[in-house]
């Protein structure tokens, strides 16, 4: 498959590694070249530094032939952006964006763009584990 | 009318200025609070602090009740968030926003954004039209530039000087809208005649106005018709 991702930190990179050694073909953008050389030399797909919403950002990344756009920048607002984007003028069949800020789950749900929260599921994941000590220790 | 600006930068501030005096119902939202106080004590409106992406915030600043969002921060991405925002959950009839970036313009149309306004780009289209005249001068563009309203000043030698407006060879994408003569408007029919003094204003496109200025080298403004017979 032809991915993008958007944003190269800590979740970007972990995915973008996996996702190519998994066979597919991966475009990066993130306007920090420094977080692009996190990827190091085992990274054998594309990497792009540039503004991740802009249009001839967006095509060197091949955005007109993408599978799936992976939004999982630390700005809500970038996010956004560019998933409405490939939505709206690209049409790319499938597009997540990472939720940074729970509270502001409520616009991406407006603008019907399928979303990740990392924040939720981590606390959700903590919340149980919690909940499992607390039951040994009742027994 | 209640209007809502988000952004307190120099463009929120004149703009919240400028309604205020012009006694609109104007609200602004600025997410820094020394902004806002800074504000508040210079001008005795609405000042909000918080985000313009809150939903929250936005309630609170009335946008229920607003007709036109103004998303004037410095941030594209943002402005385009605050628009889309207002159109989709709040119904707002009309959003205007800055575009810091004129790159941009095309894709805040394509996101149904109603009204972009790039201040750049405005000033770079001012600067590449005008004219190498002294006797024209670029009054305003529309719809980035695709159309221009010149000023034409008309003087001894101008070859539109003295002919009859029918008489004209104007380009194609041109129309003369009014002659300023003597403090008055005259509105252009083809039996006025253009008399020296006289500013013309026309309404031109991009294509106009290079024959306009392709005319112009041959020795003024425009080739009247009855020259054109020698």
């Amino acid at each position: 498959m032809n991915i993008i991702i958007v944003g190269c930190g800590k979740l970007g990179s972990v995915l973008a590694n996996d996702l190519s050694s998994a066979g597919h073909n991966i475009s990066v953008i993130d306007n920090n070249s420094e977080c692009l050389n996190v990827l190091g030399s085992g990274f054998n797909g594309v990497k792009i530094k540039g503004i991740e919403y802009d249009n001839e950002i967006l095509q060197e990344a091949g955005i007109s032939t993408a599978d799936v756009v992976l939004a999982v920048t630390r700005d809500e607002n970038i996010n956004i952006t560019v998933s409405l984007i490939a939505k709206n003028i690209y049409k790319t069949p499938r597009i997540i964006a990472r939720i940074v800020n729970p509270n502001r789950g409520y616009i991406y749900e407006n603008l019907d763009i399928e979303t990740v929260n990392p924040t939720l599921i981590c606390s959700g994941i903590l919340e149980n584990k919690i909940s499992d000590i607390k039951g040994v220790n009742h027994i | 009318m209640k209007s809502l600006i988000i952004g307190g930068g120099k463009v929120g501030y004149y703009l919240l200025k400028t309604l205020t005096e012009r006694q609109y119902d104007v609200v602004l939202i600025e997410r820094d609070r020394n902004t806002c106080t800074d504000i508040a004590q210079d001008i005795d409106s609405n000042i909000i602090y918080g985000d313009g992406t809150d939903i929250d915030v936005l309630k609170d600043a009335g946008i229920e009740e607003a007709e036109v969002v103004a998303a004037v921060t410095g941030s594209d991405e943002e402005n385009l968030v605050i628009c889309k925002i207002a159109k989709s959950i709040f119904n707002v009839s009309k959003t205007i926003t800055r575009v810091n970036n004129p790159k941009n313009i095309a894709m805040f149309k394509a996101l149904g954004v109603d009204k972009a306004v790039c201040s750049t780009e405005v000033i770079a289209n001012l600067i590449e039209y005008e004219f190498d005249q002294e006797n024209c001068k670029i009054i305003q563009t529309f719809e980035r530039g695709s159309m221009i309203l010149v000023e034409i000043k008309i003087d001894k030698d101008n070859e539109w000087n003295d002919n009859l407006i029918k008489d004209l060879d104007l380009p194609n994408e041109c129309v003369l809208t009014s002659i300023l003569r003597n403090e008055k408007v005259i509105y252009p029919r083809g039996n006025v005649r253009i008399l020296e003094n006289d500013n013309i204003l026309v309404i031109t496109s991009q294509v106009g106005l290079s024959e306009l200025k392709k005319q112009s080298r041959k020795g003024g403004i425009g080739n009247a018709r009855n020259k054109k017979r020698y």
